[in-house]
């Protein structure tokens, strides 16, 4: 009985002695103080060097902006907004016709990133051959990731000597086909690097999260006769769908901006925006053009409108990948439920 | 005993062609890959009078040379302006400006992710879902127009190197968020217990979170040299103009214009084998950290 007080009494203490400790904890003292600002600051660096460019890219949408002196700035009447959206208006206004440009661009940028289901399609067959347990299969897939971590540059130029005139592939078909600079195949070589790039980084995610799967739950569908390929459709493809929901995003995410690959497969000539045809005009590249343009040309008459289109079709890309998101992200909760 | 022997017996004669189309497709998906890496390595080893000369593709040469890795080192027209080989400038460059940041960030959002899984005080959980929220808006569109911030800062053509450093060295949010949880991880009596022999919040991080939690901060290290020596968007919008701040993929996708002329050929070859090879070299021996690291950051999501 008195034991049992004692521990009763013990409780309360301990109780006691916890809360205002927590509360003590909780309040500003000099401790506190120091852990907060060890926290904040990869917070401060965030709003230093992603929010304040973005707010001055939202000044940039209405006005004309000086590279270099933002006291002269000026509101430009949704000019930029008209070169941008119509056809015509930006070649009349300063001789180079944004709108059709970025039209296209938004056409080829919407194909490149179709192809993360490729990519996609790829990583799933390829993890789940790996997933056999085979022997070798660990060496496959150190080999197979090698391609991620290549530096994009050397890929570019890669494939450029594969596609060249007299390169590997023309020999290989015995064709005379000029891959590089013919409309028709242009972006086809943009995409082939891409999916060359691209998949390793899902094979390694889903061979992780194929390696997760409860193995009874294969044994149960074994028990009622599925075979191999029925196991992999109603069993792995619904236990991996976290994985395949996150490399979606991530993947159609950086697919819409693709920039340096497009940039470095098929460079900008003295006539051309994007190569001939404008094929391999993605819409970041064409956002680095006009600005690469203006800081090029500064006495030039269009250039403080061009600064304002780059900001402008950086906003539409920002609303494309958010969308894309928020959208993907919907959905799965929605099947999640 | 009969079912047993058919059903063996079916196994037997099923599963080597399931087996061998499973290698079939591996083997494949290799060639696919590794292919073009052996097409410019061959192609960097012929001389390159015999590539400027040839109407098709060369498959082999009867004299193999090392003239295009030579080359790429002796004979750049930017070794006059800065006196030493681009290259091997742009390799200092790409060094000092990956790892300067790539450290210190790292410090710095390892510090941040301590105080908000170890450390005390008000409104912190309220913060962290703040930076959760922020971190998943996808800000990647506004890459190239940040330009217009940085000039306007001044850092850029001399300064171009610090758009490329400076903003690193804050951390970032998605490795705090990484790192916090591997630090929920580690069991907060040890750190009591350091507390009690005197230890303050600091050392505690450096004599117990830092050595305990080291896996994580290579991972994060690795994929972070990687992005750095990859970078090519940022160097070429800050710093395409100066030669002096050159990095190396600059240097890289300079190289059909600083070697202009089919005779050069495979100096381009060179270059790209010259690219790609250090880091699968890192790779190969340190790929265990590779692979766990990409799965243990996409848990995060």
């Amino acid at each position: 009985m008195e034991r049992a007080e004692t521990a009763a009494f013990a409780e309360e203490k301990r109780k006691n002695k916890k809360k205002p400790l927590q509360v003590g904890r909780e309040r500003w003292d000099k401790h506190a103080v120091i852990a907060c600002i060890m926290a904040i600051i990869p917070l401060i660096g965030f709003i230093l060097f992603s929010i304040f460019p973005l707010v001055i890219s939202f000044l940039a949408l209405f006005c004309n902006v000086d590279l270099y002196d933002l006291s002269n700035i000026k509101w430009n009447n949704f000019e930029g907004f008209q070169s941008v959206f119509v056809p015509g208006h930006a070649f009349d206004l300063f001789g180079f016709d944004v709108a059709t440009y970025f039209y296209k661009a938004c056409g080829i940028t919407l194909w490149v990133a179709s192809t993360q289901f490729i990519t996609l399609a790829i990583s799933i067959v390829i993890s789940a051959f790996l997933a056999q347990k085979l022997k070798g299969s660990r060496l496959f897939q150190v080999l197979f990731f090698i391609p991620y971590i290549c530096s994009g540059v050397a890929v570019a130029m890669m494939w450029r000597w594969v596609f060249a005139d007299t390169g590997i592939l023309n020999a290989i078909f015995g064709s005379n086909v000029k891959w590089l600079t013919d409309v028709r195949t242009m972006t086809l070589c943009i995409i082939t690097a891409i999916i060359w790039q691209a998949p390793g980084y899902g094979i390694v995610m889903y061979k992780s999260a194929m390696n997760d799967i409860n193995a009874s739950l294969y044994e149960a569908a074994a028990l009622d006769g599925a075979n191999g390929f029925q196991k992999f459709i109603h069993v792995t493809v619904p236990c991996i769908a976290p994985t395949t929901f996150y490399l979606l995003i991530s993947g159609i995410g950086a697919g819409l901006l693709t920039c340096d690959m497009a940039l470095l497969i098929v460079p900008d000539s003295w006539e051309t925006v994007g190569g001939n045809g404008s094929m391999g005009l993605t819409l970041m590249r064409f956002v680095y053009y006009l600005i690469q343009n203006d800081v090029n040309n500064q006495d030039a008459f269009g250039n403080r409108y061009m600064v304002s289109c780059a900001a402008i079709i950086s906003w539409v890309l920002f609303a494309l990948t958010a969308v894309f998101s928020v959208i993907l992200f919907k959905r799965r909760q929605k099947s999640m439920e | 005993m009969e079912e047993i022997v058919t059903v063996q017996d079916r196994k037997r004669k099923k599963f080597p062609v399931t087996k061998m189309i499973v290698y079939a497709v591996l083997v494949l998906y290799s060639i696919f890959l590794f292919a073009p890496i052996l097409t410019i390595l061959v192609s960097s080893f012929i001389p390159g009078d015999e590539l400027a000369r040839a109407e098709w593709y060369v498959w082999g040469t009867a004299h193999p040379t090392f003239d295009g890795y030579v080359k790429l080192f002796t004979e750049d027209p930017y070794i006059l302006s800065t006196g030493i080989p681009s290259l091997i400038l742009g390799i200092i460059n790409t060094l000092w400006m990956t790892l300067v940041p790539l450290v210190v960030g790292l410090l710095v959002s390892g510090l941040s992710a301590y105080a908000f899984s170890k450390l005390r005080f008000p409104g912190r959980e309220k913060l962290f879902e703040v930076m959760v929220i922020i971190s998943m808006v996808p800000l990647g569109a506004f890459g190239v127009i940040s330009y217009i911030f940085y000039s306007t800062l001044g850092w850029i053509n001399e300064l171009g190197w610090m758009p490329l450093v400076i903003p690193g060295m804050f951390g970032s949010i998605s490795t705090v968020f990484f790192l916090r949880m591997y630090f929920d991880g580690i069991p907060t009596g040890l750190l009591e217990a350091a507390r009690i022999d005197g230890a303050g919040t600091i050392t505690v991080f450096f004599r117990i979170m830092w050595p305990l939690a080291m896996p994580a901060f290579i991972a994060q290290f690795i994929f972070g040299f990687v992005g750095g020596y990859n970078n090519y968007m940022s160097a070429l919008l800050y710093l395409n103009n100066n030669p002096d701040f050159i990095t190396l993929q600059l240097v890289l996708s300079k190289v059909t214009t600083l070697f202009p002329g089919a005779e050069y050929k495979n100096v381009w070859c060179a270059s790209s084998i010259i690219g790609i090879l250090p880091l699968i070299v890192i790779y190969c021996f340190t790929q265990k950290y590779f692979l766990e690291g990409i799965t243990a950051g996409g848990v995060k999501e």
